[in-house]
């Protein structure tokens, strides 16, 4: 029976990310962003949140909570600082790769760490350019005395200049294309070289770089399905979610902000808000944010309740694009609706509009997902090409 | 608890619908909409097979079971799980289905205990003959701007007496009775507004014309005509002392919150049913032979009204939902029905420039073009997109009590 109703402990959840939202990261929104980073202070918020390994599983040092939880959470974080949300210390997309990609023997002492100390790890993925010979990646894994040697330039690594440890996405196969591949843990230590921070659009408390990897890697750390497709688009896909619940968040802060200020702002004699040109974009901005995040949550919901992983994937390539372009849409139209206001810093809302558009490369683009959606329900084997974001399709910030 | 699925009893009802859809009704939807009407005959079997499926009988019946207090019924749900099925089957033929139809909700909700068994039980056995009702709100000068109307109603003796046009009607002039707003008063605006239930034969109450319609052919549209009809007093719904506050409007809004989602439902399962064929055509038609489809551009267009018309489907879900749990929806239930009417007109549209020339021509095997006819009114009628908007500004804009 299609329900909305939160359980006690979900509304709970929800309510403590929402509280911590609004007293840490509110206020601290402009200051993190100039600081490009968070301060102490909010890293140790986070910790003592502890929401970093919430939704992942029991067996591997995680909470067990479940996507859904996940995506109530990211919402309310992603409402006060899309920014900071991205950046909160924790395993975050290496920590899902273990997960999606590994073994629980390969994860467990590898997210251990996670659960005591404030750190990063990340998610190498994508790649600068496509290659013109032939699919797949040009980083490349080699055997190498009872491991491998990874080798390879990876672009637009979240977390890299904080991350202690990275998961290398990287070709074992060449000849295989996308179906050749194959993910490695590699410690920064064992030869990862990060190149200069880049500087970036929005979401600027988050660290991005490029990566130089030069490094051997001991057999026991290539991750057990990094080379399976349909554990590498659950990945995608569930990555994909976060950040659409972000993109949810702040969606619905871009139209509260302006809500109140057409409010407030009075023009002709009276407020803005009640004149039917501004009060129904506010209208068609709220249907956006409320549409993206019952698309949002039924997704993370196919995802708890398995079985059918066409269906979840289907939903999530349906949720995420349309999350990110829900912001997208709110956010411009807070910009708008503020006026010559909206184009300055003392208001919230030109930043929103710069993350809005960086968190939509936080996730596989919309055109990829629209043809993977179509592809699925036409019943044709998706191509990695699809059910990946690869250079071909876009490059993404992991 | 959050759920994404269907009980095993909608699914059950959805099956049973869609495989009508397949075999019995879509073969003949062409035909229908070229007669303009639906046989009686198939629609007394088809009454009679749908009583048998259970749910069906909900669509066109008119009362619900009282909700237990402290639990939430699934009726909205269901009926909306049905009624998204069976406008994928033919959206006319929906609006066709005996019983009280739009004519229940103001019934139901404003109606006393007496009033509500003596108008309903009239549907309970229609085996000697096929009954709807009928909702008759509109006139000729008074669309959206519902207070506006101008059919009066003046007491006299033990009588109310009628005059007045009401128009575009849905099934009007077949119904056994119409639920008809009137006022004691135009100046008094909504407070002087009165809701009726005139019955097919009091004297002075006439059908005007049929109209003649872009789409929905099948079904039959009305005008009627109030010369000093003389209603009895005991057909004046939830009896004078009920229009003491400003009930008498707020219950002709009110129904609006139950089918508003409900009409929603339906242009999502007319867009679904567009959706389809956009994607079956170009399946069979373009060349799909590589994994990816090699014509990224109209997979990306199919993909785009998809999730359109899903986010425009969970919009109608959170409405009826919070119908169900007995609380307020005014803003979810005009969300749901200004998104889905646009999102389906869009699917109407995507799906013709799809299939191109062959689009535009209907025959038995496709007929989008019915469709596309259909959807549009979807985004006029039971509120216009520009009204559920108003609708929607008013409860997000404290301030704002009217343009």
């Amino acid at each position: 029976m299609f329900d909305f109703t939160l359980t006690e402990e979900q509304a709970l959840l929800q309510s403590t990310a929402r509280d911590f939202a609004a007293r840490r990261l509110t206020p601290t929104m402009r200051a993190h962003e100039e600081a490009r980073g968070l301060s102490a202070e909010a890293i140790r918020g986070f910790s003592e949140l502890g929401l970093a390994m919430a939704s992942l599983p029991e067996a591997i040092g995680g909470q067990g909570l479940g996507m859904l939880e996940a995506v109530l959470c990211e919402e309310e974080l992603g409402a006060a600082d899309p920014g900071a949300a991205l950046a909160a210390p924790g395993p975050g997309a290496f920590g899902r790769a273990l997960v999606e990609l590994g073994t629980e023997d390969q994860a467990r002492p590898l997210l251990a760490p996670f659960s005591s100390t404030a750190s990063w790890g990340a998610l190498a993925w994508t790649e600068a350019r496509a290659l013109d010979e032939r699919p797949g990646f040009a980083a490349t894994a080699t055997p190498e005395e009872g491991g491998y040697r990874v080798r390879g330039q990876k672009a637009f690594v979240t977390h890299a200049p904080l991350a202690g440890w990275f998961v290398v996405c990287a070709q074992v196969d060449p000849a295989a294309g996308w179906g050749g591949l194959g993910a490695f843990v590699v410690e920064r230590g064992e030869g990862v070289t990060v190149g200069a921070r880049h500087r970036t659009l929005g979401l600027d408390a988050a660290a991005f770089a490029d990566i130089t990897v030069d490094a051997w890697v001991p057999a026991g750390r290539r991750l057990a399905r990094g080379g399976d497709a349909a554990a590498l688009s659950r990945l995608f896909a569930k990555q994909g979610l976060l950040a659409a619940a972000r993109a949810v968040g702040l969606a619905r802060s871009a139209f509260e902000v302006s809500r109140d200020y057409c409010e407030g702002r009075r023009a002709f004699g009276k407020p803005i808000g009640h004149f039917q040109a501004v009060a129904f974009k506010l209208a068609d901005r709220l249907i956006d944010v409320e549409s993206a995040r019952w698309l949002v949550w039924r997704a993370a919901w196919a995802w708890d309740h398995g079985g059918d992983e066409v269906a979840a994937l289907r939903h999530s390539a349906q949720a995420i694009p349309t999350a990110l372009e829900a912001a997208m849409r709110a956010a411009d139209d807070a910009v708008q609706l503020h006026g010559g206001a909206g184009f300055m810093r003392d208001y919230p809302v030109e930043k929103m509009m710069r993350d809005a558009k960086q968190l939509a490369l936080c996730a596989p683009t919309s055109t990829t997902l629209d043809q993977l959606a179509t592809a699925l329900d036409l019943g044709l084997v998706p191509d990695p090409a699809l059910t990946l974001p690869t250079p071909e399709t876009q490059p993404i910030f992991t | 608890m959050i759920d994404f699925s269907f009980t095993k009893k909608q699914r059950a009802l959805r099956e049973a619908i869609d495989s009508m859809g397949r075999h019995v009704v879509r073969p003949q939807s062409l035909s229908w909409d070229q007669n303009k009407a639906v046989p009686e005959e198939f629609l007394r079997n088809f009454y009679q097979i749908a009583q048998g499926m259970g749910g069906a009988g909900h669509l066109g019946s008119g009362d619900e079971p009282a909700r237990e207090p402290g639990r939430a019924s699934e009726t909205n749900r269901t009926v909306m799980a049905g009624a998204e099925a069976l406008a994928w089957c033919d959206a006319a033929l929906m609006l066709t289905l005996p019983g009280p139809g739009l004519g229940a909700p103001p019934v139901r909700g404003s109606g006393t205990e007496e009033q509500r068994r003596r108008f309903f039980s009239i549907f309970e056995d229609m085996s000697g003959g096929l009954r709807w009702g009928a909702y008759g709100l509109t006139e000729p000068g008074a669309g959206s701007d519902v207070a506006g109307i101008r059919t009066t109603c003046r007491k006299d003796g033990r009588d109310w007496v009628l005059n007045g046009r009401k128009c575009y009607i849905t099934n009007g002039a077949r119904a056994s009775w119409v639920v008809v707003f009137a006022t004691i008063d135009p100046a008094l605006g909504r407070a002087g507004h009165r809701a009726f239930v005139v019955e097919k034969g009091t004297p002075g109450f006439s059908v005007g014309r049929i109209e003649d319609k872009m789409g929905l052919r099948a079904s039959e549209t009305a005008e009627l005509v109030l010369e000093d009809c003389r209603v009895p007093e005991e057909n004046l719904l939830g009896g004078e002392a009920s229009y003491a506050s400003k009930e008498g409007f707020m219950a002709a809004m009110k129904t609006f919150d139950n089918t508003r989602p409900l009409v929603a439902a339906m242009a999502c399962g007319i867009g679904r049913a567009a959706y389809e064929v956009g994607r079956d055509f170009v399946r069979d038609n373009y060349v799909m032979t590589r994994p990816i489809p090699r014509y990224a551009a109209i997979a990306e267009r199919l993909a785009r009204v998809d999730r359109r018309l899903q986010a425009a489907w969970m919009l109608c879900w959170r409405a009826a939902s919070l119908a169900d749990h007995g609380e307020p929806n005014a803003k979810e239930a005009s969300m749901c029905k200004a998104a889905a009417g646009e999102a389906a007109i869009a699917a109407c549209v995507e799906a013709i420039e799809i299939c191109g020339a062959a689009g535009t021509v209907s025959s038995e095997q496709r007929f989008v073009e019915k469709w596309f006819r259909d959807i549009k009114v979807y985004d006029i009628f039971e509120g216009t997109g520009q009204i559920q908007r108003v609708v929607i500004s008013k409860r997000i804009l404290p301030g704002l009590h009217g343009f």
